[in-house]
C-alpha cells in the first residue's frame, strides 16, 4: 500500500525551538493545553464506545492522532476568529467553548444538544464555529466567505480559518476558493490536515503532487508552509507565525499540516488497507506521547500527574455521557420548527 | 405619482434602495461591476457604490456563491448574481447543502440572509444547457424561499422584501422580460414573501401560473373573455411559500382549476399546487385539474420546437376549454373547440 512513511519535504516547515515555546507559554498555560487535547482524546474515546453500544448514531469521524493541531491553532489565535472544519469536528468545537455536555447531547441525538439534536456529529457549532460541513471542501467557499466579511467590515486584527483533510485538495471548490481568495486579498488561513488517507484512497492515489501546501500554493501567488501535525509545539509555532504572516500582508496563506488518523475514515471504517505494524509505528508520534515527553522533559508533569489529567478529563467525559443519556429528546412537535430564521404568512 | 420603468430597472431601483438603507448589502457577480451586467440590471451601481461594493467575480459559481453565504453566515446581506441561473448548477452544493440547510443544522445559531437572484428559464433560442426552469428543483429544499416576479413592478416589491428576508432567497427573473416596460410608484413600497396575487378577478375557471408565464396567461385570458369566459388569474409571487389559502379559495368559487408553468410536467410547480389544490378542495373540484407545462425534453434550439414546448396561449386556452366542459361548464363558451 501506498502512503508516506515521513513527513513530506518540511522545506518550509518551522524549525521549533520547543525550549522557547516552552518558556514563552509557561506552566499553567500548557498545562491548560495538555489538559485540553486529553479532553479530545477521552470524547473521542468514549464517545467511539457509546456508539459501539448504539446510543449514538450516523456517522462518527474521530479526530484521535490529530489534536495538537487544533489545539495548537486555537492557542496560537485565540478564538476570536471565524472557523470552519470538515466533518472531523468534534475536536474543534470543544477548543471554542462548546461543551461536553452539549456536544455529547448531539452525538446521543437529544434535545439540549448542540444543535438541538438537528446536526450530529459531523454538523457542530459555537458562535465562532461556522460549521462542521459534511460535504467534503463545502466548507472552503465558505470560510472564504467570512474572510470577506472581515475585510468589508473593516476588521482588521481577525481572519477565517478554514480546517480541511487532505481529499479536499483536490475538490474545485479549493481551487476556486484560493483563487478568489488571492485576487480579493482576503485574511484566510487555509489549512490542510494531511493524514494521508481520502476514506481508503491514499492521498498520493488523489493528489498529483507530494506537498500538498507548498507545491500548490505557488499557482496561487500565494505562500504555502508545511508543519508537523504531531508536535504540539510544532504547531503552535507555525500557528503563531502565520497568523502574523496573513494579518501583515493581507492575504491568504495554505498551510499543509501533516498528521495520522488513528482510526479509520470513520467508525465503520476497519482500515483494512493499513496494515497494523505501520499504524503501531505511526501511533508512537502519538501527539499525546509528544507534548508528554516535552512536558516532562521541562518538568512540567511527571507519570502521576498526567494520569491524573487524564482520570479527570474521562471523568468530565463519563459525566457528559451520563448528562447525554439523561437528557430529553426531542419534543416530536418541534421537528418542524427553525427550517427557516423568519416568520412567512 | 408614478414612473415608467423597464423590469430591470425596476430591480436596480430595489438594489439601489437597498443598499442606501443598509450598508451590509452588496452585490457580487459576473460582470455585475464594469460591464453593467450581463442584463444591464446593475448599470451605473459600480460607479455609484464603488468596487467594495459592486464585485465582479471569476467565473467560480461555486467559491462566490459559496462566499455569498460564509459572508451571509457572518453578518453581510450579499446579492449574488447568476448570469443565467443554470449557471447555479455549478453551485448547487453551496446552495443546497449550505444555503438551505445551515439554519436548521446549526440549531438555529446561524441565518443565511442572502439572494440568488438572475434570469430563469427560457431565452431566445438558448438551447438545451440555457433555458432549464429551476424552481422546482430548489423548491424540493425545505429552508429556500422561491420567489418569481412576473411584472416589474412585482419585481421590486420582491426584491426589497427578499433582501430583507433572513432566510436563503432564490430570485427568479425572466431574460425575455428585462425590457417589460410598467408603472410603478415613484414612493418605496413592499410586496411579502408568501403572499399571492389576484390578477384578475373571475368565477368560471381559476388559473394558476407564475413569472413569465403570466403573460401568457393574459393574451389566453383575453381570447377566452371573447368566448364568454370567465377566469380568476393567480400569480403565485412566491412559489415556495406556497399561498395555498388564496388558490383554495378561489377554487371553491370558480370549482376549476387550470395550472401553467414554463417548467416541466414532472414534479413541477404544477404537480405540487394541483395536488394541494385536489387536499384542500376535493369537493370543490368539478373536473380534474389540468396543467399546461413544459414537453419533457431538454429545451431545444429551433424556434418552431421551442414554440412548440412552451406553455402558449393556445395550449393554454385549450386546456381552460377542456376542464370546462370537464365540468360540465363547455356551455360557456361561445366557440367550442
Amino acid at each position: 500500500m501506498p502512503s508516506k512513511k515521513s513527513p513530506p519535504s518540511l522545506s518550509q516547515s518551522f524549525a521549533v525551538d520547543h525550549d522557547k515555546v516552552i518558556k514563552q507559554l509557561g506552566k499553567d498555560t500548557l498545562m491548560e493545553v495538555l489538559r485540553k487535547m486529553l479532553l479530545i482524546r477521552n470524547f473521542e474515546m468514549r464517545g467511539e464506545a457509546a456508539y459501539q453500544q448504539g446510543k449514538v448514531g450516523g456517522f462518527f469521524h474521530s479526530y484521535m492522532g490529530q489534536e495538537a493541531i487544533a489545539t495548537g491553532a486555537v492557542q496560537a489565535l485565540g478564538p476570536d476568529h471565524w472557523w470552519a472544519a470538515s466533518y472531523r469536528c468534534h475536536g474543534l468545537a470543544l477548543l471554542l467553548g462548546a461543551s461536553p455536555n452539549e456536544l455529547m447531547a448531539e452525538l446521543y441525538g437529544r434535545a439540549n444538544g448542540n444543535a438541538l439534536g438537528r446536526g450530529g456529529s459531523m454538523h457542530l457549532f459555537t458562535d465562532r464555529l461556522l460549521g462542521g460541513f459534511g460535504i467534503v471542501a463545502s466548507q472552503v467557499p465558505v470560510a472564504t466567505g467570512a474572510a470577506f466579511a472581515l475585510k468589508y467590515q473593516g476588521c482588521q486584527d481577525r481572519l477565517a480559518v478554514c480546517f480541511m483533510g487532505d481529499g479536499a485538495t483536490a475538490q474545485g471548490t479549493f481551487h476556486e476558493s484560493l483563487n478568489l481568495a488571492s485576487l480579493w486579498k482576503l485574511p484566510c488561513l487555509y489549512v490542510i490536515e494531511n493524514n494521508h488517507w481520502g476514506i481508503g484512497t491514499a492521498i498520493e492515489r488523489a493528489v498529483c503532487v507530494p506537498r500538498l501546501a507548498e507545491d500548490r500554493a505557488s499557482a496561487y501567488g500565494i505562500k504555502g508552509y508545511t508543519i508537523d501535525g504531531m508536535d504540539f509545539f510544532a504547531c503552535y509555532a507555525g500557528f503563531q507565525k502565520l497568523y502574523q504572516e496573513v494579518l501583515e500582508h493581507g492575504a491568504p496563506v495554505l498551510v499543509e499540516v501533516v498528521t495520522e488518523r488513528f482510526r479509520g475514515h470513520s467508525i465503520s471504517d476497519p482500515g483494512l488497507y493499513r496494515a497494523k505494524d505501520q499504524l503501531n509505528k505511526l501511533m508512537k508520534r502519538d501527539p499525546l506521547i509528544l507534548i508528554k515527553e516535552q512536558l516532562m522533559k521541562a518538568g512540567i508533569i511527571d507519570d502521576d500527574s498526567y494520569k491524573a489529567l487524564d482520570k479527570e478529563q474521562r471523568q468530565i467525559i463519563m459525566d457528559a455521557m451520563k448528562f447525554a443519556e439523561e437528557s430529553p429528546w426531542p419534543d416530536a412537535v418541534v421537528l418542524e420548527e427553525g427550517v427557516y430564521a423568519g416568520q412567512y404568512p | 405619482m408614478g414612473q415608467v420603468v423597464e423590469f430591470r430597472e425596476a430591480l436596480r431601483q430595489a438594489i439601489d434602495e437597498e443598499m442606501e438603507r443598509d450598508s451590509n448589502v452588496f452585490v457580487l457577480g459576473e460582470d455585475v461591476a464594469r460591464y453593467n451586467g450581463a442584463y444591464k440590471v446593475t448599470k451605473g451601481m459600480l460607479d455609484k457604490w464603488g468596487p467594495g461594493r459592486i464585485l465582479d467575480t471569476p467565473i467560480s459559481e461555486s467559491a462566490f456563491a459559496g462566499l455569498g453565504i460564509g459572508a451571509a453566515m457572518t453578518g453581510l446581506r450579499p446579492i449574488v448574481e447568476f448570469m443565467s441561473f443554470n449557471f447555479s448548477f455549478v453551485a448547487a452544493d453551496q446552495i443546497i447543502s449550505n444555503a438551505a440547510k445551515m439554519h436548521y443544522m446549526s440549531g438555529g445559531r446561524f441565518k443565511v440572509p442572502i439572494v440568488f437572484r438572475g434570469p430563469n428559464g427560457t431565452a431566445a433560442q438558448v438551447s438545451c444547457q440555457h433555458s432549464h426552469c429551476v424552481e422546482t428543483i430548489y423548491s424540493v429544499l425545505p429552508g429556500l424561499i422561491i420567489v418569481a416576479p412576473s411584472n416589474p413592478y412585482d419585481a421590486k416589491g420582491l426584491l426589497k422584501t427578499a433582501i430583507r428576508c433572513d432566510d436563503p432567497v432564490i430570485f427568479l427573473e425572466s431574460e425575455l422580460s428585462y425590457g417589460d416596460t410598467m408603472e410603478i410608484p415613484d414612493e418605496e413600497y413592499l410586496i411579502p414573501i408568501g403572499k399571492a396575487n389576484v390578477v384578475m378577478e373571475g368565477h368560471d375557471v381559476t388559473v394558476v401560473s407564475h413569472g413569465r408565464s403570466i403573460k401568457a396567461c393574459q393574451e389566453a385570458v383575453q381570447e377566452l373573455t371573447k368566448r364568454g369566459v370567465s377566469v380568476e388569474l393567480i400569480d403565485l409571487r412566491s412559489i415556495k411559500p406556497l399561498d395555498i389559502t388564496m388558490i383554495a379559495q378561489s377554487v371553491r368559487k370558480t370549482n376549476v382549476c387550470v395550472c401553467v408553468e414554463e417548467g416541466h410536467f414532472f414534479a413541477g410547480i404544477s404537480a405540487e399546487v394541483a395536488f394541494q389544490v385536489m387536499e384542500h378542495c376535493f369537493d370543490d373540484l368539478d373536473a380534474a385539474v389540468e396543467r399546461v407545462c413544459q414537453r419533457e425534453t431538454p429545451m431545444p434550439y429551433s424556434k418552431v420546437l421551442e414554440a412548440e414546448t412552451l406553455p402558449n396561449p393556445s395550449r393554454i386556452t385549450a386546456a381552460v376549454t377542456k376542464a370546462l366542459k370537464a365540468a360540465g361548464k363547455g356551455g360557456r363558451l361561445c366557440h367550442l373547440h
